[in-house]
């Protein structure tokens, strides 16, 4: 094997595996606030590729999806603050027993209700945004410019979030509900509020992500599929509730599918990252970076 | 009493004539009902499904207008969406099959759903049509219920394996999804390419039709230095190898061949931009072919209703449809036994010649081939009907072009 061309597999990997892990933090992100699992998360990946193409082809112009980008995530937020005070909060204000998986199941109903919505309002064809920039090379890998500005906004996403989460008075809170949702209410900390939030900002991320890819995967209603599903195995991979378990799963999680594809079999891509999440469970059941259950 | 009673009887005579004289223009009225199962929603090809609804439409509009079949019945299409997926395509037939009652069933579009279908064809008795489901499988397994009017994937691969040989390529690489089509066409590949004697290297990729990113493939492919690559995917995945191809430099510099029509439709260049410049793809129809009249009425209506040229899917919709109205008119019968019996029996007028159906070897059987063309774009947004004809001999408009060296 020639390790020129190895180099090249392995730099798609982590390249699409960073950019995948916006969608996982996302989903971890929900997780660790809300303790329930956001199922429609590929829809609020796939809402934000539609509303960036929806504004670079009729308000913006194709050269705008810098401005695109904080305008599809800042919409793709109102939505999910929107779902998550009309559909979701009900089952955290009142005792409700099981209410995670009750909330469950309402994101699951979502995806499927996204997903035709998407089908009804855009019809089922594909779209795609012109380039974001031209074709480059990323060290000995000749690279999309899409996905190479994709690599850096996520970069510049991770850390802004980064900053959001340990030095901002909300960031604190988010950490404090995260350890202790009965605890930071004590401290005054209205929970309900900080849990409409957190939502709001899991899938603005994922519509990052789906906004960033959309001139490289294209805009239709089952765009999110695949992406959640990669979410959902770079959360187990990196430990669940772990950020930077997301981005250290996403890069494995990309590099692992790159070579198994390349060295085994392309027909079977989506399964090596399964076979190692499950090999990893295994050995390490709470993944990565994930931390056992501490009870009092 | 007798006076009474031929009375009275003469009377139930006249009810029963009155009855019967209201009842039975009635009956006469109810509709012959067409099922189009086409993929209409992904992960199926929805633009192609859209297209056949079209065509079937303006067909069944078509023969109503005409005074309909058996006798003034009007044709009614019920429209059902199988997704490109096998269990929502049994899921319609059945539907279709008993609920609404369809006396056959067109539209078929993906060779997996296909293949699922025709089965359930075959046990209720229903004719299925292929109307761009390609798999030699369809037909090779001389089911009684399946017709099909499109090509066989053993002719499309003979003819890239002559124009592989015209062309002088020594190096083919073949990127392939794993549907029934694209594994289907990978082994027809394999084989022809020794009995053919094509006398140049092969490469076959098989990937998931469900991965968005085929970098890695493309990579490999690029490292092992084509000169030609052949796209076979079909819907999405087809745009997604030409835009990733042409992003890590392996095309235009290396030419392709998509393996079917998806680039004559409208919104290819919407998708792709410049990058689908150089594109070389296999159609059915050409502006410049010389249709039926039934089919250049088409045409022409087609033009004014929605001010673009049809692309093949339409036209074929409407020939499945109005080749069943003849086919139930001369059956005089709705029956499934009675339909096949005349669709053997006759022949009827497509869009560019005369279709029947004969029962021949192999995928033989049952089946109708359209014309084949590989065509070329050579500038960006340039329109299909612009685009020139790069092979077969006898339909060439220009030669193959090489895209500049950067």
């Amino acid at each position: 094997m020639d390790l020129h061309l190895l180099s090249q597999y392995v730099l798609s990997g982590v390249v699409i595996g960073v950019v995948y892990s916006l969608m996982a933090l996302g989903i971890t992100f929900i997780y660790g606030i809300m303790k329930m699992i956001n199922w429609a998360m590929g829809e609020f990946y796939m809402i934000g590729s539609y509303v960036q193409y929806a504004l670079l082809a009729t308000v913006l112009g194709p050269g705008q999806w810098w401005i695109a980008l904080p305008l599809a995530m800042g919409a793709v937020f109102l939505l999910g603050v929107v779902t998550q005070r009309v559909l979701l909060r009900p089952m955290y204000v009142r005792g409700i027993e099981r209410r995670d998986e009750y909330a469950t199941i309402v994101t699951i109903v979502l995806m499927v209700l996204f997903r035709n919505l998407a089908v009804v309002l855009g019809g089922p064809n594909q779209y795609a945004p012109r380039d974001y920039a031209r074709p480059t090379t990323l060290l000995t890998l000749p690279i999309s410019g899409n996905r190479f500005v994709a690599l850096l906004a996520t970069l510049a996403l991770l850390g802004l979030f980064y900053l959001l989460v340990k030095r901002t008075w909300i960031g604190t809170a988010f950490r404090g509900a995260a350890q202790n949702r009965v605890g930071i209410q004590t401290a005054g900390v209205d929970v309900l509020r900080l849990d409409m939030v957190a939502f709001g900002v899991g899938v603005a991320l994922a519509a990052a992500a789906g906004a960033l890819l959309a001139p490289d995967f294209l805009v239709y209603p089952e765009g999110g599929a695949i992406s959640t599903f990669k979410g959902f195995e770079i959360i187990v991979i990196g430990g669940l509730g772990s950020i930077l378990g997301s981005i250290v799963g996403g890069v494995l999680l990309g590099v692992i599918e790159a070579l198994g594809s390349v060295f085994l079999s392309p027909a079977y891509k989506d399964l090596y990252g399964f076979v190692f999440l499950i090999g990893l469970l295994v050995i390490r059941p709470t993944g990565l970076f994930g931390e056992r259950e501490r009870l009092v | 009493m007798t006076r009474r009673f031929r009375l009275v009887g003469a009377l139930a005579l006249v009810a029963v004539l009155v009855s019967v004289g209201l009842v039975a223009p009635a009956l006469a009225q109810n509709p012959v009902k067409i099922g189009v199962l086409t993929p209409l929603s992904p992960p199926g090809d929805a633009s192609a499904g859209q297209f056949i609804v079209r065509g079937a439409k303006m067909a069944a509009e078509d023969v109503n207008a005409r005074g309909g079949v058996l006798g003034g019945r009007k044709i009614e299409l019920v429209i059902e969406d199988d997704s490109g997926t096998p269990e929502k395509g049994v899921a319609g037939f059945r539907k279709l099959a008993g609920q609404d009652r369809a006396v056959a069933v067109i539209g078929q579009f993906h060779s997996s759903v296909m293949g699922a279908v025709q089965d359930l064809a075959e046990q209720l008795k229903i004719p299925v049509f292929s109307t761009q489901a390609s798999a030699k499988g369809i037909t090779a397994r001389h089911l009684t219920y399946t017709f099909r009017t499109h090509v066989i994937d053993p002719d499309r691969v003979a003819l890239w394996n002559r124009w592989i040989k015209q062309q002088g390529f020594k190096r083919v690489a073949v990127l392939a999804e794993n549907t029934d089509y694209g594994v289907g066409v990978i082994e027809d590949t394999k084989a022809l390419f020794k009995s053919m004697d094509v006398g140049a290297e092969l490469k076959t990729i098989i990937f998931d039709r469900a991965v968005v990113d085929l970098t890695p493939q493309l990579l490999e492919i690029k490292s092992w230095k084509p000169d030609l690559l052949i796209n076979v995917g079909i819907g999405t995945p087809t745009y997604l190898i030409i835009k990733q191809a042409y992003d890590i430099g392996l095309f235009p510099a290396t030419p392709m061949l998509v393996s079917y029509d998806l680039p004559a439709r409208p919104e290819f260049w919407k998708n792709l931009g410049e990058k689908g410049t150089y594109v070389t793809f296999i159609t059915y129809y050409h502006p410049t072919m010389k249709l039926t009249p039934r089919g250049e009425a088409f045409r022409a209506k087609y033009r004014e209703q929605f001010k673009e040229d049809p692309v093949y899917g339409a036209l074929n919709g409407y020939a499945q449809i109005t080749l069943l109205a003849d086919a139930l008119n001369a059956a005089k019968s709705d029956t499934g036994d009675n339909l096949v019996k005349a669709l053997l029996a006759g022949k009827f007028e497509g869009w560019n010649g005369t279709i029947s159906f004969a029962r021949g070897d192999g995928p033989y059987w049952q089946q109708w081939t359209p014309p084949m063309l590989f065509m070329q774009y050579t500038k960006p947004d340039q329109v299909f009907t612009e685009a020139k004809i790069v092979f077969p001999a006898e339909f060439k408009t220009g030669d193959l072009t090489a895209a500049p060296k950067k």
